[in-house]
């Protein structure tokens, strides 16, 4: 083996990153995806953006107090359709509300919608996924078969549907005009796709030798499915999650703008810009404003979304 | 052996198509199936008026008739003489249900709007895939110029804008500010069918923005794949072959290796047609054109349950039918894939 040669000796205590450099150190996965993740700026800017805009959703509430002095419903009918000015940075709509204001906290609605959408889907999506790929056979067949049917129903006929039957599950009426509700009904509609996605890695990751010795040990079904075959498709899930988040936003968005989803005076950016269909003639800002933070956001969560696939899965690139 | 693989897909689509009633029918069961309870509150109605109304809709039989009545296996079954009661027309017979709101029938409504929709749908199709393939072709010839980067953020700026805002700027340039400008403008909306003898050319004028708003996000997905598509292609041997013939760059390129890098494109186009559809219907919402889409907006907000339900479960078999078109296209066009 040949040796690079080393300039100068190196001190005892700095051999570690050195020698990192020589004989690279076994890294775990998790470690290694993560490297690469870091190294991709655009990928990384983009997160930040979006990790910014959620502060900033949270936040809402103070900087409305603090910094936009104004509340979302507070009309003001002396200063309608005002274009951008010192005092509201980004116009008033027709009934005089601060247009930035209201933006921030339609982000707290898609925030919202948007983390309960892609948890729902993931863990729905998920354990069908792994079922199916687990036990195949006729269990698989059917809920693959299930998939086939949600994938091929136009999702926005399915979506139109659930919000005006407003189905029942469990305790819970799925009312549309409530975030929650709404979060449910977008993941009812859109996890055949990560099941798709998890249950093709099941069926690669559950052939390896590992899983036949834990299986000969005697490991029982369940066990064998979220102690060893998880973690080894989780990083497909992570993918699935990151680039399903975009297509959500959107359809959230879609939603409020036809009128079936947060309903005014909720301030959400869909029906923000459905309400700017109505008063673009007086004020072109409230097209422009709505709009530009729905597609900013979701621009950036797919480019994240991009970034994560290539650092988690770089056979997917 | 195409035959045999034409029928393997056939058969396979059949539970699909079968789901995808099971599933309309379910929800709207489970759901909204019940619509005679609403009747009990109101004390001028006497019970057994109730019990007539029920018997007379079929909704005093248990779920699985109502849904083999519904789906119209129970007129197939009672020419057999194995049907108990009187059943009605289904879907089989292309009948999808009556309003529940003023009893028109679904399939009337189908009708007037269904050409408008495809008109819609075809047009971004054929717009998409032929604006995506020479901007794939390009970026694949050019793999890492500065075109090729900037197709590449074009298609992620693609999928990401919401296409009812994109309509709106749309609508806001071409249809207010040209106005404004005195220039030739665009309208907006309010497109008058052909088919009622309509104007082919105002027709036109009407579905350009639509078609290209519809197109906008294929358009993105599309060019991609077929660069990465035409990438592959070029790497082969065949390829290789004929450049070392002597053939030139041009005519291996646009002849021989575009042609096999497209027909991917065909199962992209299968399988995203369920999207197009969503996308024609919140396009056809934007720009007021009368399709499927919008008229399923306007039943469902008008809380006509059982139009949007038909509607639903007509749209998704089409995309089914669709599918199952693209798919045994796809088997025309390339002979391994029967094979495999």
């Amino acid at each position: 083996m040949i040796q690079p040669t080393v300039a100068e000796p190196v001190p005892a205590d700095a051999q570690g990153p050195a020698l990192a450099v020589k004989h690279r150190r076994a890294e775990s996965y998790w470690r290694e995806s993560w490297g690469r993740l870091r190294a991709n700026r655009i990928g990384m800017f983009c997160g930040a953006v979006v990790l910014v805009l959620a502060l900033l959703a949270v936040a809402a509430p103070l900087i409305a107090q603090y910094v936009t002095h104004y509340d979302p419903a507070r009309q003001v009918l002396a200063d309608t359709y005002l274009p951008p000015v010192r005092e509201h940075l980004m116009g008033t709509d027709e009934l005089g509300r601060d247009t930035l204001t209201r933006l921030l906290f339609g982000a707290r609605v898609t925030l919202l919608v948007a983390s309960v959408a892609v948890s729902l889907l993931i863990v729905v999506g998920g354990l069908v996924g792994l079922v199916a790929g687990f036990y195949g056979g006729i269990v698989e067949m059917v809920l693959m078969r299930l998939v086939d049917v949600i994938l091929s129903v136009p999702s926005i006929y399915l979506l139109i549907l659930l919000t005006i039957l407003q189905p029942r599950v469990g305790p819970w009426q799925l009312t549309p005009s409530n975030p929650v509700s709404l979060a449910v009904i977008i993941a009812l509609v859109g996890w055949g796709g990560v099941a798709r996605l998890v249950r093709g890695e099941v069926l690669s990751v559950k052939e390896r030798d590992f899983m036949l010795a834990t299986r000969a040990m005697g490991a029982p079904g369940p066990r064998l499915i979220f102690v060893h075959l998880l973690p080894n498709v989780a990083s497909v899930m992570i993918v699935a999650a990151s680039l399903a988040v975009g297509a959500i936003i959107l359809t959230e968005a879609a939603l409020d703008f036809i009128g079936l989803g947060i309903q005014p005076p909720t301030a959400s950016w869909g029906n923000m810009l459905a309400n700017s269909q109505v008063y673009f003639f007086h004020s072109i800002y409230l097209v422009i404003f709505p709009g530009l933070a729905i597609f900013i956001t979701v621009l950036c969560m797919n480019i994240f979304g991009n970034a994560v696939r290539d650092a988690f899965d770089p056979r997917l690139k | 052996m195409f035959l045999k693989y034409a029928l393997r897909r056939v058969v396979a689509s059949i539970p699909v198509l079968f789901g995808v009633t099971i599933l309309a029918y379910t929800l709207i069961y489970v759901t909204a199936g019940d619509i005679v309870p609403g009747l009990e509150l109101n004390p001028s109605i006497r019970q057994e008026d109730i019990t007539r109304i029920r018997h007379n809709l079929g909704l005093d039989q248990p779920p699985q008739v109502q849904y083999l009545n519904w789906l119209g296996v129970g007129y197939v079954l009672k020419q057999a003489g194995a049907w108990p009661g009187e059943p009605s027309k289904g879907l089989l017979e292309g009948d999808f249900g009556t309003s529940i709101i003023d009893g028109t029938r679904v399939m009337d409504h189908i009708r007037d709007r269904l050409p408008n929709t495809l008109e819609l749908a075809v047009t971004a199709l054929l717009l998409g895939i032929l604006m995506a393939i020479p901007l794939g072709v390009t970026g694949a010839l050019r793999r890492g110029s500065r075109v090729d980067h900037f197709m590449t953020g074009l298609s992620v700026a693609g999928v990401s804008i919401p296409s009812f805002w994109l309509g709106l700027l749309l609508i806001l340039l071409f249809s207010v500010q040209f106005k404004v400008w005195g220039l030739p403008w665009l309208p907006s909306g309010g497109a008058q069918s052909s088919y009622n003898g309509g104007d082919a050319l105002d027709r036109a004028f009407h579905l350009l923005m639509p078609a290209v708003v519809l197109s906008f996000a294929y358009l993105a997905v599309w060019s991609r794949y077929t660069r990465s598509s035409m990438l592959e292609v070029l790497s082969q041997d065949y390829v290789r072959t004929a450049r070392a013939k002597g053939m030139g760059v041009r005519r291996v390129t646009y002849l021989h290796a575009l042609r096999n890098a497209v027909i991917p494109l065909v199962t992209l186009i299968g399988l995203e047609l369920p999207g197009l559809v969503s996308g024609a219907a919140i396009t056809e919402i934007v720009f007021s054109w009368p399709g499927i889409g919008r008229f399923a907006l306007q039943s469902a907000i008008g809380h006509d349950y059982t139009t949007v339900m038909g509607l639903t479960t007509f749209v998704a078999v089409l995309v089914v039918f669709g599918n199952l078109l693209a798919d045994l296209l796809y088997a025309v066009l390339d002979p391994r894939i029967r094979l495999s």
